[in-house]
């Protein structure tokens, strides 16, 4: 399973397709947005959300949406806070904001947010 | 496909509009009555007309409370069918003002203000979403405070949404380790309205005054000195509250550094400012479009939003996560609050005028607020404005009866247009900008407050206190 800063480095996409988004990596989850929703909730419970992680990459299901595409448009991104696993949640240092764009042929950009993308954790 | 739903029943909606317009305009022909110009036409020609039955303010009502409870109580529904929402509820009003009343001239007025209210908005947001602000220097209460400051001076030259969307950013990045939603709020209180209503620039109700005759620097000659207490009233709130505020996470290093990126899009502002005095009323000589309900002032404006948005720097673009959605957001909401809220206004204006000599200052002062934080605050302030002129004998269609209304006692004026820019702050829904900082601040991760609770633990504990010492000070 690659890490995530692998990822980043390498430039490494996702995928997408219809509501779900292929992330290839593990990470823990504290908060995604999409549109104007702040989604925290990441238990099973979640109507805004369902996770999965499978061997090699993780499932990420919006559930309100039937295509994400529809919602998110060219300029705007999904964004993320995450933690790399088995990396100290408790300390934001390891908390890491990513931006991740819908692109042609289901593929997902993956980028650390720069800093003039407006993102308040 | 989802988008084509969305716009058919959007252009049925403006279909039956302006075939209403041009009926309205074969009847002109017949009676010759009605004014050729619709810019400054108000809602004396509609008084003529039947009034509404007070039940139709229903569907006015029943908007507003879901524009309230929507992202509240069912927020999927609301964030999935608000467009459908909002133009059944209009076309309630629209179907019944044509079939009903036969009252062409309301509906056609409100059409054209809507599409110069959609058309100032969309060019200002559109420019100004072109435009990147960096300010990566740490804030504090005191830079805060000079920010809104600053910010409040400069929407009464680019307008309250143009200020607002070039400034929200900025702000947001200032504050992102200490960020709360008072921050937006005050924002919204200061840079979204208040700042505004020094210029009939600022606010498109003061704007429309300017069109009416009300001489352009009249406002900032009579209204400074109520504008400069309640700036620094708001300020001094919103500097208690932010020293208040201790959260300083401190993980952001700044560079200290100010840059602006986008200058091109500072012309297509000029443009904009400048698209706001091609009117026929103003300048002499600009053709008037009519029948059709829009004149030269829109074309550009919106020559602007496709230019703008066509030639803008990519990368700014990707930095603002410039989406049209905050925009599709007002202009669906408002063709809908637009539509639904003539009959309120139509019978507003009718007890106004039955009134007239019992309503002091006072009155205008804290009814036009009122009525200004709920409705759309420019008819609301043609309507004041017609019914303190009618005191006179005046007629507010008549440009030199306003200037003359102006030189003979201009307090109900002055009233008038504080209430109507002021309590525009008073709900996310009191002026066009609101809703869009809102849209842009939720985007960006702040968990904004729901319709009822920016109320109830903001505008009312704050802004209406210090509204109360303005009329205290200056309408009692």
């Amino acid at each position: 399973m690659k890490k995530l800063d692998e990822v980043l480095e390498n430039k490494i996409n996702g995928l997408y397709y219809n509501n779900r988004l292929i992330l290839p990596f593990h990470v823990h989850f504290l908060k995604v947005i999409i549109e104007n929703e702040i989604i925290t909730d990441f238990s099973p419970s979640s109507k805004g959300i369902y996770i999965r992680e499978e061997t090699d990459f993780t499932d990420v299901y919006f559930l309100e949406y039937k295509h994400l595409k529809d919602v998110v448009s060219k300029y705007e991104t999904i964004k993320m806070v995450v933690v790399e696993k088995e990396k100290n949640v408790f300390d934001f240092n390891n908390h890491i904001k990513l931006a991740v764009y819908l692109e042609n042929k289901h593929v997902l950009r993956i980028e650390k947010t720069d800093e003039d993308i407006l993102f308040i954790e | 496909m989802n988008k084509l739903k969305t716009i058919i029943p959007v252009l049925i909606f403006f279909a039956v509009l302006f075939s209403s317009y041009q009926n309205i305009f074969a009847h002109e022909i017949i009676n010759k009555t009605v004014p050729d110009t619709l810019s400054v036409e108000t809602t004396h020609a509609a008084i003529q007309h039947e009034l509404p039955q007070a039940f139709m303010i229903v569907p006015f009502i029943i908007l507003l409370l879901m524009i309230a409870t929507g992202p509240l109580f069912y927020k999927h529904f609301w964030e999935h069918h608000y467009p459908k929402v909002s133009i059944v509820l209009g076309a309630v009003v629209v179907l019944y003002y044509i079939f009903y009343l036969n009252n062409y001239h309301s509906l056609t007025h409100t059409l054209a203000e809507y599409i110069s209210f959609i058309a100032l908005l969309s060019s200002l947001f559109v420019a100004s979403g072109g435009i990147l602000i960096r300010v990566d220097k740490k804030s504090t209460p005191f830079a805060n405070v000079i920010f809104l400051l600053i910010g409040a001076v400069i929407s009464n030259v680019i307008g309250t949404t143009g200020a607002s969307m070039l400034l929200i950013r900025p702000f947001i990045k200032m504050n992102r380790d200490r960020l709360q939603p008072y921050h937006i709020i005050f924002f919204i209180f200061i840079v979204s309205n208040v700042g505004g209503a020094l210029t009939p620039i600022g606010d498109p109700p003061l704007f429309l005054g300017f069109l009416s005759g009300v001489p352009f620097f009249w406002v900032i000659q009579n209204v400074w000195h109520i504008w400069v207490p309640a700036i620094i009233l708001i300020l001094a709130v919103f500097y208690l509250f932010d020293t208040l505020n201790k959260k300083d996470v401190d993980v952001v290093e700044y560079s200290g550094k100010i840059e602006f990126k986008g200058m091109k899009n500072l012309v297509y502002l000029l443009i904009i400012i400048a698209a706001v005095f091609v009117d026929p009323l103003v300048i002499p000589g600009v053709p008037s479009l009519a029948p059709l309900p829009f004149g030269i002032r829109e074309i550009i404006m919106f020559a602007v939003v496709f230019i703008s948005y066509k030639h803008a720097d990519k990368e700014i673009l990707k930095a603002n996560e410039f989406d049209f959605e905050p925009i599709k957001e007002v202009a669906f909401l408002f063709v809908g609050i637009f539509a639904t809220m003539v009959p309120a206004l139509e019978l507003i204006a009718h007890e106004a005028n039955v009134l007239g000599d019992k309503l002091n200052q006072g009155v205008f002062y804290w009814a036009t607020g009122t009525l200004s934080a709920v409705l759309d605050n420019t008819p609301t302030y043609m309507n004041f404005l017609s019914a303190a002129m009618g005191k006179y004998g005046l007629n507010v269609t008549i440009k030199q009866e306003v200037i003359n209304f102006v030189r003979v006692d201009d307090i109900y004026l002055v009233a008038i247009s504080v209430a109507s820019v002021f309590f525009g702050a008073i709900t996310y829904i009191g002026n066009g900008p609101n809703f869009m900082v809102k849209s842009i601040s939720e985007r960006a991760g702040i968990d904004m407050p729901p319709f009822f609770t920016y109320v109830i633990k903001y505008s009312l504990p704050i802004l209406v206190p210090i509204y109360g010492i303005i009329w205290f000070i200056f309408f009692r």
